[in-house]
């Protein structure tokens, strides 16, 4: 069982190894596709609706890590389980690791940049319609306007959080292509970091009603010597009445004082 | 001193003033709405489709009685001429807010101050970047209805906040989960939404000059859609921990054109919380 496991991950490295960049866009809907069973919306799309998490450890550590004090082992989901650092990069990500206390801008609570919210261990909501799907998250109440309309992203330079999402439907898959990143983001708790010219593709693609097959391409010249690509599955939270709450975190430190002290 | 708190006042003021210029300008173009049909037209699980972007004729969260921006009451105290503002309190009918005696005392003690905070307190929630909730999110800036299959979706790009609004008569989350944004349950009637709003945390004031209520709070929410681009929003709070009675406000709606919502960071970006007064102490310093 476990030799068969390690197979099937060699093979998956293998192949994904095979593929550049742009061949690997077709990857997910090839999946997609052989999946019959997934609910559509009344204009034919998969109907991505409902409430979903990931559930792994990328948030803490992209890489395949150990159990350590800062949380539990964990699988990597990282396309060969290495990233593609510059050299000059992967000292400053060295540099991000030691200080991760007080560098990562999640533990300020800033919204986190995409794909990171993705991974965050929250649900999160996709509302899909026709011009534009909505995804709403319980962590911060973040918020995801992906365009669907054929719009193109706004002229930069703009330096946004969660950047602009502009999406398309290759077949069954969602295609985002995301921009207008700033720099103060991080990709988990161990420093893996970009720049502002972060640019990301994530392609969503049903493999059943319950689960989503979430392929990210990273790409960002200044940090990367080659566009790297992370892979999960989402899982569809299938609790009776699940719902959306609340996380926000940035008003923990004040919520003593409101609506009046001792109120 | 004053003058100088002022000069602070006046330039957070500014900003805001500039930011949600900004902000509403930045969008796609600006277009017309589109016609829309009335009656309305319903969506395919039958709902009366009000889709589309809104925004309070009258927005402000400065004061409900009277109603007033913080815009306007800057107006006033630069020219010292007092516009006569009608109450946003349609209930009861002298337009106050009935409150219990201990919480006339707290709002009007913090209506004096909030100009001059000596206390982390004293400053609005909102200066914090912190969640308006319900229902202050309904008076001052624009938010997006969306009508998927069994639920009405409020989005704002403002403090970047939603509601869910489940329309399938499910019961609330257990009492003990306090939301800032409550917890709400719909109905349609006729071309009326109806939502129940329990589970406020109620950490969200109701305006700058401190009026407020408890977490026991239950609102009942009115989004009556009177043609097709004009809606009354009606809330009528009940909270008799607070109040001596129910009471209700209403702040008319019109639609505003489909423009796209673009990112809202205020936490992210939040220097100036601190810096209202040189008086503020405990936690309430220079953090970041």
């Amino acid at each position: 069982m476990r030799l068969r496991g390690v197979g099937v991950l060699h093979l998956a490295v293998a192949l994904s190894m095979s593929q550049l960049p742009a061949d690997a866009q077709t990857t997910g809907s090839t999946q997609a596709s052989q999946s019959a069973n997934i609910p559509r919306t009344r204009d034919g799309k998969p109907d991505l609706s409902g409430i979903w998490q990931g559930f792994n450890t990328a948030n803490d550590n992209l890489l395949s890590h150990s159990a350590s004090k800062d949380g539990p082992a964990g699988f990597g989901v990282v396309d060969g389980d290495e990233i593609p650092y510059r050299p000059e990069a992967l000292a400053r990500r060295q540099e991000n690791f030691a200080d991760r206390a007080t560098r990562d801008t999640e533990a300020r609570c800033y919204l986190p940049g995409v794909p990171r919210i993705t991974y965050m261990p929250f649900p999160f909501q996709i509302v899909q319609m026709p011009d534009v799907t909505t995804v709403l998250y319980e962590y911060v109440h973040a918020i995801r306007h992906i365009y669907t309309n054929g719009s193109p992203h706004p002229r930069g330079p703009i330096e946004w959080w969660m950047g602009d999402s502009r999406g398309r439907w290759e077949g069954d898959t969602l295609v985002v292509d995301v921009v207008h990143f700033n720099a103060d983001t991080w990709f988990d708790r161990t420093g893996n970091f970009h720049s502002e010219a972060l640019h990301v593709v994530e392609r969503y693609s049903l493999m059943d009603a319950d689960h989503i097959d979430y392929e990210v391409t990273i790409e960002d010249p200044k940090v990367f010597t080659r566009p790297w690509k992370m892979r999960m599955v989402l899982y569809r939270r299938k609790e009776p009445n699940f719902q959306l709450l609340d996380y926000d975190c940035y008003a923990f430190e004040w919520e003593k004082y409101y609506p009046y002290p001792g109120l | 001193m004053r003058l100088q708190q002022t000069m602070r006042a006046l330039t957070i003021g500014a900003a805001f003033v500039w930011m949600s210029a900004s902000l509403s300008g930045q969008g796609a173009a600006p277009q017309r709405p589109a016609p829309k049909p009335w009656p309305p037209t319903l969506t395919p699980d039958g709902q009366p489709d009000v889709q589309g972007s809104w925004r309070p004729v009258i927005g402000g969260t400065h004061s409900l009685d009277p109603a007033k921006s913080g815009a306007a009451d800057f107006e006033e105290r630069i020219t010292g001429v007092v516009k006569p503002n009608p109450s946003r309190i349609v209930d009861p009918p002298d337009g106050h807010i009935p409150y219990q005696p201990w919480a006339a005392a707290l709002q009007k003690e913090l209506a004096a101050v909030y100009e001059n905070p000596t206390k982390p307190e004293h400053i609005d929630t909102q200066t914090r970047c912190l969640v308006p909730g319900v229902p202050r999110m309904y008076y001052f800036p624009t938010f997006r209805i969306l009508q998927p299959p069994g639920s009405v979706v409020f989005v704002w790009d403002e403090y970047h906040v939603f509601r869910v609004i489940p329309l399938d008569g499910r019961p609330h989350v257990a009492a003990n989960v306090k939301l800032w944004m409550g917890d709400g349950r719909g109905r349609w009637e006729g071309n009326t939404l109806i939502v129940d709003t329990t589970n406020l945390n109620a950490k969200s004031r109701l305006d700058v000059v401190g009026d407020f209520f408890s977490d026991k709070a239950h609102i009942v929410e009115r989004f009556i859609f009177v043609d097709a681009n004009t809606m009354n929003y009606e809330a009528t709070i009940t909270d008799p921990d607070v109040f001596t009675r129910p009471w209700t406000m209403r702040v008319a709606q019109r639609r505003m054109p489909d423009a796209e919502m673009w990112e809202w960071a205020c936490h992210e970006g939040e220097r100036d919380a601190a810096h209202t007064s040189s008086k503020i102490s405990d936690s309430d310093t220079e953090k970041k």
